[in-house]
């Protein structure tokens, strides 16, 4: 019982980098129904830029912090201005095509900064961890999960209490509409891009940090692992993303610890196939699907 | 030609396979990220049937085809509820399967006292078929554009056919289509069907050709790429693909001029041809004008 909380506990504090990078996605799919596949290697090269100042620079830790975060923003700006503002709005695909070779772009550019396979990176605390009762918790994956949960609440105030938040969602609803009332879509989806970078950016120092090291394969990994946590709680939907998330940590955690690695990665992909086949908008958001479905019926 | 212009030409043809199921899945009017399984699943089987059970390599390329089509058959009946977003994740999280579950597969026989087939993650090696009939790289890399341009024609041929013009039709609009009448369904699950043998087919040619395969090779970048493909060509017949391939690769192996630089240089070409023109070089609008012009002369 002890092992299972405490696994249970592991996969909370890991799914909790996954939900963020998943509210990254969800906020950018939310508001323009496209998909950035370079939001990873963004958020990679973010880390890279800050892993550089370390190396070479010899940073202090929240220096490398705030590198990170500001080069992941910068880098989202850039994929934002190349591949969804510049491409006709009836071309998501040539979009996610877009955003997929400026990945190819984007690697590059982090191999001729540091051309080495790992760096490291450094950590957040030098303490190790607190202790209650028989379990026991990192103060990295403690700190994660607080963030996680801050985000959630900022970006739920910021949606649902604020001017722009409004402007977001009624862009979200229905562009056309959201220019009659004066909103520009093309500056909200900015807006909502560098947000969604900056969450990226910290779910990225964050995780790096509780690893103290970095790869190139960091963007394949965060691009991926934020697509299954997002489409696991149901696609567009801010609660579905941080439960997609905890979830997709949880389920890995116990399936490492009881049924070892190689099963691990094998599972997650298992459960999300399972429940797209069976309740295909994801286990927070029947919506869109149930409509498209019925008008299905209808004809 | 050298041996090395001959690997590059052949390593085109064989891409331009999955570059072909990608596209036709596009055309239907889905993303698809998984035709790297397909591609992996004929590669192995028919590797698996020259190397470990001796057939002839006629045989194994059927083999390994069918065998791809019948995986995407059961994909494509699970997954035939969904659309967009939801039907490109599930071919993601399909591919991945096939891909983890190579890495456990441990099935070898013992032949000439040396353990021939699968063994996991290290790998199945040893695929010797052309080495033992001396077939020779160029032979080889006929075979592969013999059958790659069978399945353009049989590809040109459908797109000219009443059925080419349903699946476009089920791609642009699929509940126009079933207004029509159309069984939008069944066309589509046809389609990709057909794209798994297709990916299949290439993945035995594959096999062949390296003489090693690992799981990692039909990995999700793979998948990626032959999308790109399509889309860089251009949507509006076949062909586009082969041009993306012949482009990409054709242009990574040519410019050695800018070595190191050559993806930032490729991505940014590509991002901006996207924004020229979003559906590729040759869409359907510049295909229907040069139709035209062709009628005309």
């Amino acid at each position: 019982m002890i092992d299972f909380i405490q696994t249970t506990l592991d996969g909370l504090s890991i799914g909790s980098a996954y939900a963020l990078i998943a509210l990254g996605f969800t906020l950018v799919f939310g508001v323009m129904r496209r998909i950035n596949l370079s939001y990873g290697p963004s958020i990679m090269l973010g880390a890279f830029a800050g892993t550089w100042a370390f190396v070479t620079l010899e940073a202090q830790p929240w220096l490398v912090a705030v590198v990170t975060i500001a080069g992941t923003v910068a880098v989202g700006m850039y994929v934002e201005r190349l591949c969804f503002w510049a491409i006709r709005k009836d071309a998501a695909i040539a979009s996610m095509v877009s955003s997929f070779v400026i990945w190819m772009q984007l690697e590059e550019v982090a191999t001729i900064l540091l051309p080495g396979r790992t760096y490291p990176y450094p950590e957040l605390f030098k303490f190790g961890g607190i202790d209650i009762g028989p379990y026991f918790l990192r103060m990295e994956h403690v700190t994660t999960l607080a963030v996680a949960m801050f985000m959630l609440v900022v970006l739920r105030l910021l949606l649902y209490r604020t001017r722009f938040g409004l402007a977001l969602r009624a862009v979200s609803e229905s562009s056309e509409a959201a220019v009659y009332m004066g909103i520009s879509p093309v500056r909200i989806t900015f807006w909502a891009f560098v947000f969604a970078s900056f969450i990226g950016g910290v779910a990225g120092y964050l995780l790096l940090a509780a690893d103290q090291q970095v790869t190139p394969y960091f963007g394949l990994w965060a691009t991926f692992k934020g697509l299954i946590a997002m489409m696991l709680g149901g696609l567009g939907s801010i609660p579905g993303a941080i439960v997609g998330g905890l979830l997709l940590g949880v389920i890995e955690a116990h399936t490492q610890w009881y049924l070892g690695n190689a099963v691990k990665d094998l599972t997650a992909y298992l459960v999300l196939f399972l429940v797209l086949v069976l309740r295909p908008g994801g286990l927070l958001g029947q919506g869109i699907v149930e409509r498209h479905a019925q008008a299905f019926r209808r004809i | 030609m050298s041996e090395y212009a001959i690997s590059i030409a052949s390593n085109m043809g064989m891409i331009a396979f999955v570059a072909l199921s990608a596209y036709v899945v596009l055309v239907v009017g889905e993303i698809s990220f998984g035709q790297q399984a397909y591609f992996g699943i004929g590669a192995y089987v028919s590797g698996m049937a020259t190397a470990m059970w001796g057939w002839p390599f006629g045989f194994a390329l059927v083999l390994g085809s069918c065998v791809a089509a019948i995986a995407a058959f059961a994909v494509g009946a699970l997954t035939l509820r969904l659309r967009g977003l939801y039907f490109a994740i599930a071919t993601l999280c399909f591919a991945e399967m096939i891909r983890l579950g190579l890495n456990s597969i441990h099935v070898q026989v013992e032949i000439d006292g040396e353990p021939v087939g699968p063994d996991g993650a290290e790998g199945f090696g040893d695929i010797r078929w052309m080495f033992e009939h001396d077939v020779t790289t160029l032979e080889y890399m006929f075979i592969i554009y013999a059958l790659l341009g069978a399945v353009l024609v049989v590809l040109l041929l459908v797109e000219r056919s009443n059925l080419g013009a349903v699946i476009r039709m089920i791609g642009q609009d699929p509940l126009l289509a079933r207004s029509q009448g159309i069984d939008v369904g069944t066309c589509k699950l046809l389609v990709i069907v057909f794209s798994g043998m297709i990916a299949g087919l290439g993945g035995c040619l594959y096999a062949h050709f390296a003489t090693y395969i690992e799981p990692n090779v039909f990995n999700v970048m793979l998948g990626v790429h032959a999308l790109a493909y399509g889309l860089i060509g251009g949507l509006g017949t076949a062909l586009g693909p082969i041009i993306g391939v012949v482009l990409d690769i054709g242009f990574l192996e040519g410019v050695r001029a800018i070595q190191g630089y050559r993806m930032i240089a490729f991505g940014g070409l590509v991002a901006i041809l996207l924004i020229i023109m979003p559906r590729g070089i040759l869409d359907e609008v510049r295909i229907h004008h040069i139709k035209r012009w062709l009628r005309r002369q």
